[in-house]
Formats: structure tokens, sequence, C-alpha cells
């Protein structure tokens, strides 16, 4: 019965629902009041300066930061109640960080199946099957028994793509991606990012590509001082900001 | 001429010393190793040549196989045993629940704190006082005591290694396991623990080393290592120099296979770097 009822609100909820959120580092307030919700599949883009709270508020959401009060919510369930099974949790929110993770002796295969094999016990064949599929998908189909350090940059952050989506998620984390990478690799990433949001992904971005932020985000949010200042589609945010904070970024980041 | 130069004026207080260049370096170290080697190798072979008496070498060698087929047993088994241990005493260490924290701490400052031969007086003859006299069950007790006490002594010692591995993994890398779903069980198993032992490994090896080297103080608990046979034979014959070398080639047939086996293990563990 309530299966049928979860399916049911599920494409009006949104999929995740920030609500009065606060975080403090101690005595720093890194975010204040944050109320914010990202409709299933929708892309929605995280910019600022650094030290904004942009990061804290994307790890905020599967729980790699506690927050102090609030509520956050994923397909209408609150993940910040005492109660609830954080990997379970986990499992639904796909996260790719800045400095990639690859667990470095792990095969590109082995990182992409180890999660799905050991948390859902998915059949290793089954997870190798999926797992190739994946890899080709990011362009890697013949890098599957290469380890992270044979591997660019750019390589190991689309095997850490394959390796969230291989869970399944209702959601992706992207977490300043390209941050750490050479120039002329950002591309490549971007692009399955770009690809991802075209077959409906729903996605939370932390980015400095403001070019990416403008052509695939669906709305964008610039935060300041722990605060979301200004948000709305690209196009007005970042051609008619209505806010001076905002003004003032776009100027310096242009 | 042109190069000297430049050199020399990057380096003037080195060149008031007298070690202007490279070279000069480099020509005072093959001086000083070849001196060091040739003596070496000098007293070696006089040792060899005027004061090994090879009758009684020939005829004590089985006594040492002995010892060493003794030695080898409680060194394998405490080794195993005590890599094993400190595993859970590393994992004690980096825990954040504070009771197994304390209790991995202060076992680790009691073992490390205090000396073996002491430990091995606690076990070897204050165990047994508990029983009244006569009744104390095991048989061979000074074998018991030995892997008992060099396996909780170096439990220890591969503990502080096991946790320094541990903290020397990047956090980012628990996190991602972790935001994938796994359980923190899991995450240490199979993500932190393989590149902690990496880390670790030339640090537990070298410990490994140590513990075969302290077989040597089992002599105080009448355990027949390897220098209590070379103190039998020093007294009966007055000939130190015989058994002593006898004891080098014991004591290295166990610690150089064992060093290189730490070296294989450690390049089996370096993950796809270009080889």
């Amino acid at each position: 019965m309530s299966d049928g009822d979860v399916q049911e609100t599920r494409t009006d909820t949104p999929e995740v629902e920030f609500e009065k959120v606060n975080k403090y580092f101690g005595e720093t307030h890194v975010l204040k009041d944050i109320d914010l919700a990202v409709e299933n599949r929708e892309v929605v883009v995280v910019i600022g300066p650094s030290g904004s709270g942009k990061s804290t508020l994307l790890r905020c959401v599967n729980r790699l930061e506690e927050i102090q009060s609030g509520e956050i919510r994923i397909a209408g369930e609150s993940i910040t109640d005492p109660e609830v099974d954080v990997n379970r949790l986990r499992q639904r929110v796909g996260m790719v960080f800045q400095h990639f993770n690859l667990f470095p002796h792990k095969t590109a295969l082995e990182n992409v199946t180890l999660a799905p094999v050991r948390v859902r016990g998915v059949p290793k064949n089954e997870a190798e099957q999926k797992a190739e599929d994946l890899l080709a998908e990011v362009g890697l189909g013949d890098q599957a028994d290469s380890y992270p350090a044979e591997l660019s940059g750019g390589q190991q952050q689309r095997v850490a793509i394959a390796r969230a989506l291989a869970m399944d998620p209702s959601v992706m984390l992207f977490d300043e991606v390209t941050s750490a990478l050479d120039p002329e690799l950002v591309g490549e990433v971007l692009g399955v990012m770009r690809n991802l949001a075209e077959e409906g992904m729903t996605m939370l971005v932390v980015t400095h590509e403001m070019g990416f932020a403008r052509e695939v985000g669906d709305r964008v949010v610039l935060m300041s001082e722990g605060r979301i200042v200004e948000t709305g589609p690209p196009a007005d945010l970042f051609d008619s900001p209505k806010t001076d904070r905002a003004k003032q970024f776009l100027t310096r980041v242009k | 001429m042109g190069e000297t130069d430049t050199r020399k004026r990057g380096g003037e207080a080195a060149a008031r010393d007298g070690l202007v260049t490279d070279e000069r370096v480099k020509w005072a170290g093959v001086a000083v190793s070849v001196a060091f080697t040739l003596a070496i190798v000098g007293f070696i072979a006089l040792v060899l040549l005027e004061y090994v008496d090879y009758g009684l070498l020939f005829a004590v060698v089985p006594r040492f196989v002995e010892a060493f087929v003794r030695v080898l047993r409680v060194v394998v088994i405490s080794s195993v045993l005590a890599v094993t241990a400190g595993v859970f005493v590393g994992l004690g260490r980096v825990s954040r629940t504070s009771v197994t924290h304390a209790i991995a701490t202060a076992y680790v400052q009691f073992f490390r704190g205090t000396p073996l031969l002491f430990q091995l007086f606690i076990i070897y003859l204050g165990i047994p006082s508990l029983w009244p006299p006569g009744e104390f069950p095991v048989g061979n007790w000074s074998f018991a005591t030995a892997v008992i006490a060099l396996t909780l002594n170096h439990a220890a010692y591969v503990g502080e290694a096991v946790k320094g591995g541990i903290n020397a993994v990047p956090a980012g890398q628990m996190e991602a396991a972790r935001s994938l779903g796994m359980s923190y069980v899991d995450s240490m198993r199979e993500i932190i623990l393989p590149q902690a032992w990496r880390n670790a490994l030339a640090a537990i090896g070298n410990d490994q080393v140590i513990l075969v080297k302290d077989t040597s103080l089992l002599t105080v608990i009448a355990f027949p290592e390897i220098l209590t046979v070379f103190r039998e034979i020093n007294s009966n014959q007055f000939d130190p120099w015989t058994p002593i070398v006898l004891v080098a080639i014991t004591y290295l047939a166990i610690t150089l296979p064992l060093m290189r086996l730490v070296q294989y293990l450690e390049d089996r563990a370096e993950w796809g770097t270009q080889g």
C-alpha cells in the first residue's frame, strides 16, 4: 500500500529538499537558514566564492556532515531523523568528489562493482556486466582493468562517476569535480555530466565552471557567507542579477 | 669551467669546508666505504683462517640446526599471532569509541613501556605461581611463555604501525566508501585496511626482524635458543670464535629470508604504478 503512495508522491515531491537548515563548525555558522528544493530530473548548479558553504551544503545531503537544525528530505523522507538508516539512504544518493577518491588498490571495474556486490548483494557477473556498460558510457570501455594510478585525472573522475551510477542513485551530487583537473581534461568530465543531465538525472552540482552552469543548469543558486543570496534560471541570474552580491560575484568571475 | 664557477658561487660555505664539488664528496664516500669493507673483510678472513676450529665447527652444527628449528617455530607462530592481533590493536587505537580506544592505548603503553624481559618473567614465573605448587597443568611452559610474551609484546608495536598506516589513508577514501552505502566495517575491511597494510608493511616487517632477535632473551626462561647454544659451547671449549660464526649464520638464515618476504609483499602492494 505504502509503496504505491511513495510512487505517487514521488513525481511532485522534490527529490532533495532543504528546510531551514543550519550548520555550524564549532562557532562558525556555515549554513544559514537554507531553503532549497531540487525537483525530479532537475539540474541545480550551486556557485559562489570559496568558503561560502557550497560544498558543505552538498555534503549534508548524504550526511557526510551533520546539520544542527532544520530538516533535509530525499524524496519526501527525512534524512536528518536520528532513526534513519544512513547506509540505506546513501545508496540513493550518488556522490562525486573533487579529488576522485577512487580506491587505488582496485581496478576501474572493481571500483564500480564493489558497492553493488557488497552492499546490494548483486551477483558478481551481473555487476561486472553493468559496470562494463557504465564504463563504456563514460568512454572508458577499454580501461576496465586499469588501476587508478594508470589513468589520467579526467579518466579517474569518469570512473568515479560510473562508480556512483552503479548504485542506481535517484540523485547525483557533484562536488567541484573538475577543480583538480588539468584544464585540457575538464571538457571530457563535463561532457559526461551533460549526457547524464540530458538523460534526466536529478543533479546537484557545485562548480566554478560558469559555462557549464549556464548551459546545463536548469537553475542556478548563488551562495555567499552561508546563505543563498539569489536563485533563478541561468539566463536570468547571469545576465540580469537582482542582488548586489550576485552582481559583484559575477563581475569577478567573468 | 663555467659550470664549476656557478657551483662555486652556489656553495660558498661548502667551498670553505673543502667540499666543493659532488665529485669530491663522491670519492670521499667511496674511499671511506672501501676502507671500511677492507677492514671488515680482512678481520673476518683473519678469524676464519686463524681462530675458527673447523673440527669443532662441524661437530656443533647439529646443535645450531636444532636451535634454529626451535627458534623458527616460536618466531613463525608468534609473528603470525602478533601481526593478526596487531591489526586489532591498531583498529582499537583509531577507534572513536572511548572504551575501545582507552583499552587499546593502555595495552600499547604497558607492553611498549616495560621490558620484554620483565614480561617474560611475569608469564614464566608469575602465572604458574597462581596454582598450588606442582599442580600447574602446562608441560612445556617455557615454549608457551615464549609465544605468549613475544605475541603480546609485538602486537603492541604492530598495532602502532597499523594505526599509523590507517591514519595515512586519505579521509576521502572513507568518505567515498561510506557515500556508496557501505558500512563502517565493510569500508574498513575493503578500503582502508588494504591501504593501511601497504603503508604499514615496512614498519611491521622491521618489527618482525626485531622479534627474531628478541628470541635471544628466551635463554632466561630456559628456552634453548641460539645464544644458549653459543654459551654452552664457549664455556666448555673456551673458544668464542667458532660458535660466533655459527650464531651469525643461524640468525641471518632467519632474518634475511624474512626481509626478502617483506620486500616481496611491499612490491606486490604497488597497485598499478607503471613498472
